[in-house]
């Protein structure tokens, strides 16, 4: 009994029991940052009141009384400020999504070229990591812009290809696939032709298996596809026709086109963040084993097929997380396009606010939009590198 | 070294060199590398040893042959470089006033001062080979070259010349002084950013909005590092904090201003930086936008120590608990000492893309080193000829930029940071 009492006399005083003491300091902490939450909050709704306005979003409903110069999404400035900013997320959104897939590509080539047993290529790609890398984001893009792009032939001589293509100063325009009478339907004969490729590639597969002949899976399979795609057009009779682009007097009419800044920030990060993803390519391939690309030369495997079948493939998961850094990074620096006047979500969000004010209003959906869009390339990237992952909880 | 040819031959495209494994061979354990004898052999292995090789190196070869003939056709032939020798203050002090520019230089003369004294005291040695020799004769050939060419007056000539002869003298003293020098120098390094900001801005000196150019750029990534050291710290320490509470808001903070980007905090710094402060204080813009570059680079920082706080031996925290250490002298004593040591790389790094990150406060109508170049090249007399501005301003950025990285390599090593 008198054990227990001593015991209970052992405990330690409220102030010094370390379990009450780390209630009451998360207590504390989250009064004081709740009290500075408020301080701002109070800040902020003094600072818009004495300037005779009111913390809202009402105003997103208003026409906006602006236009954009491309836009993705239907636009005129009939239209609300919401449409616009929508406007202006998608074509951000835009940039990224095709910059990501150019500066894989790109980065790719540049890891491996890194890597080479070629001299000559290994120095250039090098170089090419060593300068871009050095160089402001800001200042490539510029460059790009002014000094490439806008040096071009003008519109009234622009470089045509075959006539159906143009370049200048003006942008560039290519022929544009427009849907016929039945193209859905077309597009749903397309449909059941993967469904039959599939079948094609498994069944090549098994043959090949079972009796070790060549499968030719890529040729069937491909040949099954065009074949249903090609009869398809035939039958359904002109189901989509190609738009070639007019060379106008001061712009371009039809086909798809590419105004000068899309495509300045478009090499721009592409040229930029392939030098990173180069470097992380490279550095995956070099921790893959050295005994996994000697185990692929004693089975027989061509030195094509070693680096895409076996020491790629491994490299991959070494490389997924950093990649999507660099995705993340590719999806902020969208915003660089602001200082070549690409409609982006800055370059809109200024108008907006110049237009009919609400900062405050326009920087947190701003926020919003980069977070979130962040938060999609992030959960992702998350699912596809659980899917190259290994299996089995190593 | 990084570059030995036998080093690297992992994924090329051809069959590395073949070895007959016949039947009663032994075991092939590490193929011997046969060392290139000749010229010719080194050719025919590095660039011809297969048709696919070959054809590669034709087709590099002519990429590499056009890109060096406009380079050198465009820099010595198309290029008017007049506009750079016409602008260069603008390009290094933006329009910062031309009777005051006595304080950069001042600034730079300690800065060279300091870097030369701690280079000799560092007893840092120069490897000799044949390689380094040649690297430093070209780079300083070609920057003696560039500064000899853009620099138009005797004045700023021999001013740019004392920059270089006061480091070495600086070499040439921290060597005889040697590590008496440390912690003076030290100290040095900690007050000369505060002693800079005075002699910029004391005596009637020059506001932060006349601040411009190269300066600017330099200025704005020290202010970014330095000021968001301490925040770093201390959101990184939230993190990982045992508190619940303390952690998911500082993961919050820390979230939301890296997945912003800088540019958006920077045109916005003039709006939302309010809501920090009381109402009816009144401050620059300029000084709003380096509030929030500071606060976009604190999160970042916090993540560099992070992983240095992660990198900290977790049988040194025992060992220091062990000893009856309170966690907040087992921080300061035990874990911050070690984690921040394995932090000075990645900062460098952090610094590096900071100071090519200022570049963005051309956004904001600074006149630092980019948008100097812009305005040059959309000046009357000078209209068009955005590539060589363009190209003189990267070069800037680039020789500062690449020498840090290099730099900081060879601290990472010196240092052993993960092979301790």
């Amino acid at each position: 009994m008198s054990s227990i009492a001593t015991q209970h006399a052992a405990r330690p005083p409220l102030w010094r029991d370390v379990r009450v003491l780390r209630i009451v300091g998360q207590v504390l902490f989250i009064t004081i940052i709740v009290f500075v939450a408020r301080e701002m909050y109070l800040n902020a709704t003094f600072a818009i009141e004495a300037r005779g306005r009111s913390l809202t979003y009402d105003y997103l409903q208003n026409r906006s009384g602006f236009g954009i110069k491309e836009s993705i999404l239907n636009y005129s400035a009939n239209q609300p400020f919401y449409r616009a900013f929508l406007v202006a997320a998608t074509n951000a959104m835009m940039v990224a999504f095709v910059g990501i897939i150019l500066a894989t590509i790109l980065g790719l080539i540049v890891g491996i070229a890194r890597l080479s047993t070629n001299w000559l290529v290994r120095k250039i790609a090098q170089v090419y990591v060593e300068i871009i890398r050095n160089v402001p984001a800001l200042v490539q893009i510029v460059f790009w812009y002014t000094a490439v792009i806008l040096a071009i032939p003008r519109i009234q001589n622009s470089v045509s290809i075959f006539d159906i293509a143009f370049v200048s100063n003006r942008g560039a325009a290519i022929p544009a696939v427009r849907g016929g009478v039945d193209f859905s339907v077309w597009w749903a004969l397309v449909a059941g032709g993967l469904v039959a490729a599939w079948f094609v590639w498994r069944r090549r597969t098994r043959i090949h298996e079972a009796t070790g002949e060549p499968s030719y899976r890529w040729l069937w399979s491909g040949g099954v596809l065009v074949g249903i795609g090609t009869i398809g057009y035939i039958v359904l009779g002109d189901a989509f026709f190609f738009e070639v682009p007019d060379l106008g007097e001061r712009r371009y009419t039809g086909g798809i086109q590419m105004s000068p800044e899309f495509a300045g920030i478009l090499l721009g990060l592409t040229v930029y963040t392939a030098a990173f993803i180069g470097e992380i390519v490279r550095g995956s391939i070099l921790a893959v084993s050295k005994g996994q690309k000697e185990a692929a030369q004693a089975l027989g495997l061509k030195p094509g097929q070693q680096l895409r079948l076996v020491v790629l493939p491994q490299a991959l998961r070494t490389a997924v997380p950093s990649v999507t850094n660099q995705y993340l990074n590719l999806w902020k620096n969208t915003s660089l396009a602001f200082v070549i006047g690409f409609p982006e979500l800055i370059n809109v969000s200024t108008t907006m606010i110049n237009q009919g004010g609400h900062e405050l209003e326009n920087f947190s959906l701003v926020v919003g939009t980069y977070l979130g869009v962040s938060l999609a390339i992030s959960v992702v990237m998350n699912v596809f590198n659980r899917l190259v992952a290994l299996r089995g909880g190593r | 070294m990084a570059d030995d040819p036998r080093r690297r031959r992992p994924f090329g495209f051809e069959e590395d060199l073949g070895v007959a494994v016949t039947e009663d061979a032994p075991a092939v354990e590490a193929a011997p590398l046969s060392t290139p004898a000749t010229p010719t052999e080194w050719i025919r292995q590095n660039l011809f040893s297969s048709w696919f090789n070959t054809i590669l190196t034709l087709v590099a070869g002519a990429f590499l042959l056009f890109v060096l003939y406009s380079l050198i056709n465009f820099t010595f032939v198309s290029a008017d470089w007049a506009v750079v020798q016409r602008f260069m203050k603008a390009y290094m002090a933006g329009p910062f006033p031309i009777e005051e520019v006595w304080r950069i230089w001042v600034c730079f003369y300690a800065v060279a001062l300091l870097a030369g004294l701690s280079l000799g005291s560092s007893r840092w040695r120069p490897r000799v080979t044949t390689r380094t020799v040649l690297v430093t004769a070209v780079s300083s050939g070609a920057a003696s070259a560039i500064v000899l060419y853009t620099v138009r007056t005797a004045l700023v000539l021999s001013l740019t010349a004392g920059i270089v002869i006061v480091a070495a003298a600086g070499t040439v003293v921290g060597r005889a002084l040697g590590n008496r020098l440390r912690k003076p120098l030290l100290a040095a390094w900690f007050l000369l950013f505060p002693i800079m900001l005075v002699v910029v801005r004391a005596f009637d000196g020059v506001a932060p909005r006349f601040w411009g150019g190269l300066f600017f750029n330099l200025i704005a990534a020290t202010v970014g590092i330095v000021a968001s050291f301490p925040i770093g710290l201390l959101l990184a320490l939230g993190r990982k904090s045992s508190l619940p509470a303390v952690r998911i808001v500082c993961v919050v903070i820390i979230e939301v201003f890296r997945g912003v980007p800088l540019i958006a905090w920077l045109i916005f710094s003039r709006f939302v930086v309010d809501l920090f402060l009381p109402p009816q204080m009144e401050v620059p813009n300029i000084i709003k936008a380096f509030i929030a570059m500071t606060m976009f680079s604190s999160a970042y920082v916090a993540e560099i120590v992070r992983g240095g706080l992660q990198g900290v031996d977790p049988g040194q925290l025992e060992a220091g608990r062990a000893l009856g250490l309170s966690p907040l002298r087992l921080t300061a004593l035990i874990v911050m000492p070690q984690a921040l040591r394995s932090t000075i790389p990645p900062m460098i790094g952090h610094f590096i893309s900071l100071f090519k990150d200022t570049s963005l406060f051309s956004a904001i109508a600074v006149t630092e080193l980019l948008s100097a170049a812009r305005r040059s090249s959309a000046s009357l007399e000078f209209f068009g000829l955005d590539a060589e501005t363009l190209l003189f301003a990267a070069l800037i950025f680039w020789v500062i930029a690449f020498s840090m990285s290099r730099w900081s390599q060879r601290l990472e090593h010196r240092l052993g940071v993960g092979e301790r």
